[in-house]
């Protein structure tokens, strides 16, 4: 079956790709808890690249697993992250504004 | 209100299909499987009990492609400033007022406006929300309207009745 | 074993160490608590990669059993430590 094997490679590279993507994203995500100015920044920062880095190495992974049953526990993993890390952000978030940290600005 | 044994049902279904993703086609799975998908249906309605709202599955799919677009322009957003040798950022903290009513609809608002691009809730009071963003110059009031309507469409609420608390 | 995704993995080390900075410069317990959470995603990524790179399935449930934990320290930690004796200053539900 030589076009199955075709689409198969192509399936496996785009998942390499996307892997490498989200990669990029969770790198940018540490330099920007390090390079951020204050506590409020910094969960912005690593929220969102994170998250959105997991999803593409779980999407990535996804396409190079080939198998609907693997997909689907990493969606579940990546939905699981997504709210805990969101809900765990706004805790962070909330106790710094009770402790009235004041928000650097510009 | 739909009736409690159906509200029920669909919560074994949620959590049988959860149980179903992590164990695979293992029949034996199911000896664990089926008292912990009861137990947990259990919990979930005494400590989330049904609310009064239907969540709409056209919502649901017009709400996931919203999400994912808004979340990699946050991460993209944040790479750019994280990575600009340049500082990029110019925070500031603004309060929202919102129609969601108390409960689910409210919560996840406030969990998803930290996954839209350069906003971060940084507390929940009754109906408004505080607001920490990265960049006073960003479209943060059409963003969060956008996620404001669209999580009334998945929770069918009507946006005209302002529900003050 | 494929050696791409150990690789992979390897490369989001660095990631976890640099943020370990974060712990020694703080200022506040909750700098250095975002850097739990950092511990939390990255984790979680480096073991569904090793579980693809190292043929090991199981390492997938490990993943989901580490991004419940990394949620549960967080929350924890706010409740018990950060405030103090866990007085409340809002009464308003936790999301």
């Amino acid at each position: 079956m030589v076009p199955e094997k075709k689409n198969m490679d192509i399936l496996y590279h785009s998942g390499t790709v996307l892997i490498l993507l989200g990669l990029s994203f969770f790198l940018s995500g540490t330099v920007g808890l390090i390079r951020f100015p204050d506590i409020y920044t910094r969960l912005h920062a690593l929220t969102k690249a994170d998250n959105v880095g997991l999803g593409f190495v779980v999407s990535g992974l996804a396409l190079q697993s080939g198998s609907w049953a693997v997909t689907a526990k990493l969606l579940l993993i990546w939905l699981l992250v997504l709210i805990a890390s969101s809900a765990s952000c706004h805790l962070i978030a909330r106790s710094a504004m009770q402790k009235n940290i004041q928000p650097w600005t510009r | 209100m739909i009736n409690f044994s159906r509200r029920f049902f669909l919560r074994i279904f949620f959590f049988s299909s959860v149980w179903f993703t992590l164990t695979g086609v293992d029949i034996t799975s199911w000896v664990v499987g089926v008292p912990a998908v009861l137990i947990a249906s259990g919990l979930s309605l005494m400590l989330a009990p049904p609310s009064q709202y239907q969540v709409s599955l056209a919502g649901v799919f017009r709400f996931i492609p919203f999400f994912l677009r808004q979340s990699l322009h946050g991460g993209i957003d944040v790479m750019r400033r994280a990575l600009s040798s340049r500082q990029l950022l110019d925070p500031g903290l603004v309060s929202y007022t919102t129609f969601l009513s108390e409960g689910s609809a409210r919560i996840l608002f406030a969990n998803t406006i930290s996954l839209l691009p350069g906003t971060l809730s940084a507390e929940l009071h009754g109906n408004s929300v505080t607001i920490h963003t990265l960049d006073r110059g960003l479209p943060i009031w059409a963003n969060i309207q956008g996620l404001e309507y669209h999580i009334a469409a998945l929770m069918r609420i009507s946006p005209g009745k302002r529900n003050s608390s | 074993m494929s050696w791409m995704h150990t690789t992979f993995a390897l490369i989001l080390l660095p990631a976890i160490v640099v943020g370990m900075f974060r712990i020694l410069r703080g200022p506040t317990a909750a700098d250095r608590m975002v850097t739990a959470q950092l511990f939390g995603t990255c984790g979680v990524a480096i073991l569904l990669l090793l579980g693809t790179g190292m043929g090991n399935p199981v390492l997938l449930d490990i993943a989901l059993v580490f991004a419940l934990l990394a949620a549960l320290t967080t929350m924890t930690f706010i409740r018990r430590t950060w405030h103090g004796s866990g007085k409340k200053k809002h009464g308003h539900p936790i999301p």
